[in-house]
C-alpha cells in the first residue's frame, strides 16, 4: 500500500474511531440524562415525603412550594415517636408480612418444583387454574373470605391476615419459582440420583440451595405484598392487630383533615427497616426476579 | 429429564386433598352460634361503640370521656371500635351485616339510609322523647317515621368568607341574592385571590346539589327526580359561568378549598363547623379564626329561603347484644345537659337540644352562633340520602357537571344523562 493509501487509512480509523467516540459520548450523555430523570422520578416524592415531614404545620401549603423548608422542625418526628400505637402496627405488620413471606416461599417452593420437573396429568391446567386467581381483585374476594373467616371465629387475628396475603402471593411465587427451577439443568438433579440420592434429598440438598436467589426474591415479594396491603388488614384485623396501612390512616387522617406532616414522619421511619432489608438482599432480588422472569 | 408420579402416588395426594377439601366443607356447614337477644334487659350490660372519633387525636379525647363516665355509672365496660372516617361505612356495613357488631354507634347523618337498609337498627323514639331535641335534630334521624338515629351534632355545610378579604375588595358579607353574590365575586377577583373556592373536583361536585335547590329544582319531587329539568341546567350553566370567568378555580375539593382558605388564597369556600378547627391548624395567620364569617346563601330571587345542605352525627343502636343499655348510652350521650355542654366545648360540635344550645357555653362561642343563625335555620337533609344508593346519584351528578365544565357536555345534555342514571337507581 502506498503511503498516501496507507495516511488514509489511518485517517480513517482515526475519524472512525472518532465517529465512534462522539457516538459513544452522545451515548453516554444520553445514558445519564434518561438516569437521571428515572431518578428524579423515582426519589422527588421520597424527597419531597422527607421535607415535609420536616415542615412545620403552617408552611406545608405554603405557595409557591419551596423545595427547601423555610423553618425545619423535628416536632412531627416527635410526636409519632412518642405514640406507641404506631410501633404496634409496626409489629404487627413485621409479624405478618414475615410470616406470609415464609409461608409463601414454603408452599410455593414445592409447587414450583412440581410444575418444573414432574409430569402428570393435568398439570398445566392446574397450573394456569393457580395463575387465574390473579385475575380477581383482591377486594372483589374482601366480603366472602370476611363470612368465612367469621365463621371459623378467624376475624380480629393475625391468622385471618396471613391467610387472606399468603392466598393472593402464592399464584406469583409459584410462577416465579417455577421459571426458577426451570432453568435449573435436569442434569444435576439425575446425577444426584444416579449417587442414590431420593426425591426428598435431592429437592432439599441439590435443588434448593442453588435456588436460594429465587426463593429470596418471591419471599420479598410477598412480604411486599403483604407490608403494603390496606383492605384486607383494615377489614380482617382489629384494632390490636392492625398493621401499618390502616394504622397510619387511623391515626393521621380524619374527617375533616389530615395530618401530613406526621404522615410523612411516620411513614419514612416505618420504611426503614424494610429499606435495610432490601439493601442486604437485592442481589438476592435481582438475581431471582430475572432468572425467573426468562424462563416464566 | 422429567421426574414421572406414579399413578398410586397421583392418587395418594387426590384422595389426600379431596378428604381436606370435604373437612373444610363439613367445618363451613357447622352451625352458626346463635346470636343473643338480649333487648329489654333490666340490668345495664357491656356494649360495643363505634366511633370514627376515636381514631383521631382532636376527637378521640372527648369520646373517650363520654365512655368512660357513663361506664363508671353503671359499672359496665364500653368496647371501643374505631374505622377511619372514609372506610367507616364500609366497615361498619360488613360488621352489622356479618353479625359482628351490636350496640351503639357514631353515623353521619348522609349514612342513616344506607344502615337502616340492613333493618338491625334499633327503634329509638321512645329514648327521644321528652328530652327537647330540636326537630331538625330528630328529622335528621328518622325514616318512615322510625327514629333510628338520635342526634349528637347537627349543623350545616354553608358558606364561610373572610371578613378581612371582602373589606378589601369592598364586597358585601351579606349577599342577598344571586347577583349580589356574583358582583361580591368579582370585587374578590380584582384583589387578586380565588373570589370562592367552589367544589369543582368530581368527588366533591356533589355539592352543586345545593345551588340546584337555589335555582329551585327540588332535586325528588313526588318520588322521581327533577335532575334535567330547567331549574338545574340554569344552576350548571350558573357553575360553568362563575367557572369560565375565573370566579371559581379548577380541581378544588373540601381539603383543598379549606388548605386555600388557610393560606388566604381564597376569600370564600363551602364547609361544616368541623373544619374550622383543620382551617385555623394549617394557616400561617394567626387571627384566621377571627375573620372566618359565616354567610348565608345567596337566594334566586329577594324573599326565597336560602338553601343549605344538613350535616351532623347521629348515635344508632344495632339490635343485638348490650343493645339496651346501648340505647340509654345514645341517648345520655346525645342529651345529658352537662355531657353535652362539655362535648361542645372540647370540639365546638352545636348539641342537639334546646336547653344545651341555650346555654352559656354555646351563645358566647361567637362563630358557632353566627353560623346557627345565618346557615343551619335553615338546613335541610339532601334529598337524595333517603335512597341507599344516594351515593352513586350524587356521584352520576358530579360526573356530568365535570363534564360541563371541561366544555366536553352542554348542561342540558348533562343533566338529562344525570337524571336518567338517577331515576334507574331509584327503580
Amino acid at each position: 500500500m502506498s503511503a498516501l493509501g496507507t495516511q488514509a487509512a489511518e485517517l480513517a480509523a482515526i475519524t472512525g474511531s472518532g465517529r465512534r467516540l462522539g457516538r459513544r459520548g452522545r451515548v453516554r450523555w444520553g445514558t445519564w440524562i434518561a438516569l437521571l430523570l428515572l431518578a428524579l422520578f423515582a426519589f422527588l416524592p421520597v424527597y419531597w415525603l422527607l421535607v415535609t415531614s420536616l415542615t412545620p404545620d403552617d408552611l406545608v401549603f405554603r405557595f409557591p412550594p419551596s423545595p427547601f423548608p423555610a423553618r425545619v422542625t423535628f416536632d412531627h418526628y416527635a410526636e409519632v415517636l412518642g405514640n406507641p400505637a404506631i410501633f404496634g402496627y409496626l409489629r404487627n405488620s413485621v409479624l405478618v408480612s414475615v410470616i406470609t413471606a415464609v409461608l409463601s416461599v414454603v408452599v410455593s417452593m414445592y409447587m414450583g418444583y412440581a410444575f418444573s420437573k414432574y409430569r402428570f396429568a393435568g398439570r398445566k391446567s392446574l397450573m394456569y387454574f393457580v395463575l387465574s386467581s390473579q385475575m380477581f381483585p383482591q377486594a372483589l374476594l374482601l366480603v366472602t373470605l370476611y363470612l368465612v373467616f367469621a365463621q371459623f371465629g378467624l376475624l380480629n387475628t393475625y391468622l385471618a391476615l396471613i391467610i387472606s396475603f399468603t392466598t393472593f402471593t402464592l399464584p406469583l411465587c409459584v410462577w416465579m419459582l417455577k421459571g426458577f427451577f426451570d432453568a435449573l439443568p435436569d442434569d444435576l438433579i439425575e446425577a444426584a440420583r444416579i449417587d442414590g440420592a431420593g426425591p426428598w434429598r435431592i429437592f432439599h440438598s441439590v435443588v434448593l440451595p442453588l435456588a436460594a436467589p429465587g426463593l429470596v426474591a418471591s419471599g420479598l415479594f410477598a412480604f411486599v405484598r403483604g407490608w403494603n396491603d390496606f383492605i384486607f388488614a383494615l377489614t380482617l384485623a382489629g384494632p390490636d392487630k392492625q398493621t401499618l396501612p390502616p394504622g397510619l390512616v387511623n391515626t393521621f387522617i380524619s374527617e375533616a383533615s389530615t395530618s401530613w406532616p406526621e404522615l410523612m414522619a411516620a411513614s419514612l421511619l416505618v420504611s426503614v427497616p424494610v429499606c435495610v432489608v432490601f439493601i442486604l438482599l437485592q442481589r438476592f432480588l435481582v438475581g431471582g426476579i430475572t432468572a425467573g422472569a426468562v424462563k416464566g | 429429564m422429567t421426574l414421572e408420579l406414579s399413578r398410586r402416588d397421583l392418587l395418594r395426594f387426590s384422595a389426600v386433598g379431596v378428604g381436606s377439601a370435604a373437612l373444610l366443607g363439613l367445618a363451613a356447614c357447622a352451625p352458626t352460634p346463635s346470636t343473643p337477644n338480649p333487648s329489654g334487659d333490666a340490668k345495664p350490660t357491656n356494649f360495643d361503640f363505634a366511633s370514627w372519633s376515636l381514631s383521631e387525636d382532636a376527637a378521640k379525647g372527648a369520646v373517650q370521656s363520654a365512655m368512660d363516665a357513663f361506664a363508671k355509672t353503671d359499672s359496665i365496660t364500653i368496647s371501643p371500635v374505631t374505622y377511619p372516617y372514609n372506610d367507616y361505612l364500609n366497615q361498619l356495613t360488613l360488621q352489622v351485616r356479618g353479625g359482628q357488631f351490636s350496640g351503639a354507634a357514631q353515623l353521619d347523618v348522609a349514612w342513616l339510609s344506607a344502615l337502616a337498609a340492613l333493618g338491625k337498627l334499633v327503634d329509638l323514639s321512645s329514648f327521644a322523647t321528652g328530652l327537647g331535641y330540636t326537630a331538625s335534630g330528630l328529622g335528621a334521624g328518622k325514616i318512615d317515621g322510625a327514629q333510628y338515629g338520635l342526634p349528637w351534632t347537627i349543623g350545616a355545610v354553608g358558606l364561610i368568607g373572610n371578613a378581612e378579604l371582602f373589606d378589601r375588595a369592598g364586597a358585601s358579607l351579606t349577599p342577598t341574592t344571586i347577583e349580589e353574590f356574583e358582583e361580591g365575586l368579582r370585587a374578590l377577583k380584582g384583589i387578586g385571590v380565588i373570589p370562592y373556592a367552589a367544589s369543582t373536583k368530581a368527588a366533591q361536585l356533589k355539592d352543586i346539589l345545593v345551588w340546584m335547590q337555589t335555582f329551585g329544582s327540588p332535586i325528588i319531587d313526588g318520588g322521581k327526580t327533577t335532575v334535567g329539568d330547567e331549574a338545574s341546567v340554569k344552576a350548571v350553566e350558573w357553575y360553568k359561568k362563575l367557572y369560565d370567568e375565573g370566579l371559581i378555580a379548577p380541581d378544588v375539593d373540601r381539603a383543598g378549598a379549606r388548605t386555600l382558605f388557610a393560606q388566604g388564597t381564597t376569600a370564600l369556600y363551602d364547609d361544616a363547623l368541623v373544619g374550622k378547627s383543620a382551617v385555623t391548624s394549617q394557616s400561617p395567620d394567626s387571627g384566621l379564626g377571627d375573620k372566618m364569617t359565616p354567610i348565608a346563601r345567596p337566594v334566586l330571587k329577594a324573599g326565597d329561603t336560602p338553601q343549605e345542605v344538613l350535616w351532623g352525627h347521629l348515635v344508632v343502636v344495632v339490635d343485638g347484644e348490650g343493645a339496651q343499655t346501648a340505647a340509654e348510652f345514645a341517648q345520655w350521650v346525645t342529651s345529658d345537659p352537662q355531657q353535652t355542654v362539655d362535648y361542645f366545648e372540647a370540639l365546638s360540635l352545636p348539641p342537639t337540644t334546646e336547653e344545651a344550645l341555650a346555654s352559656d357555653a354555646v351563645k358566647n362561642d361567637a362563630f358557632v352562633a353566627a353560623f346557627t343563625d345565618a346557615v343551619t335555620v335553615d338546613a335541610q337533609p339532601s334529598p337524595l340520602w333517603q335512597y341507599v344508593g344516594y351515593a352513586q346519584m350524587e356521584s352520576a351528578i358530579a360526573d356530568q357537571v365535570q363534564a360541563v365544565l371541561i366544555g366536553q357536555s352542554s348542561a342540558s345534555d348533562a343533566m338529562t344523562a344525570a337524571g336518567s342514571t338517577i331515576s334507574g337507581l331509584i327503580g
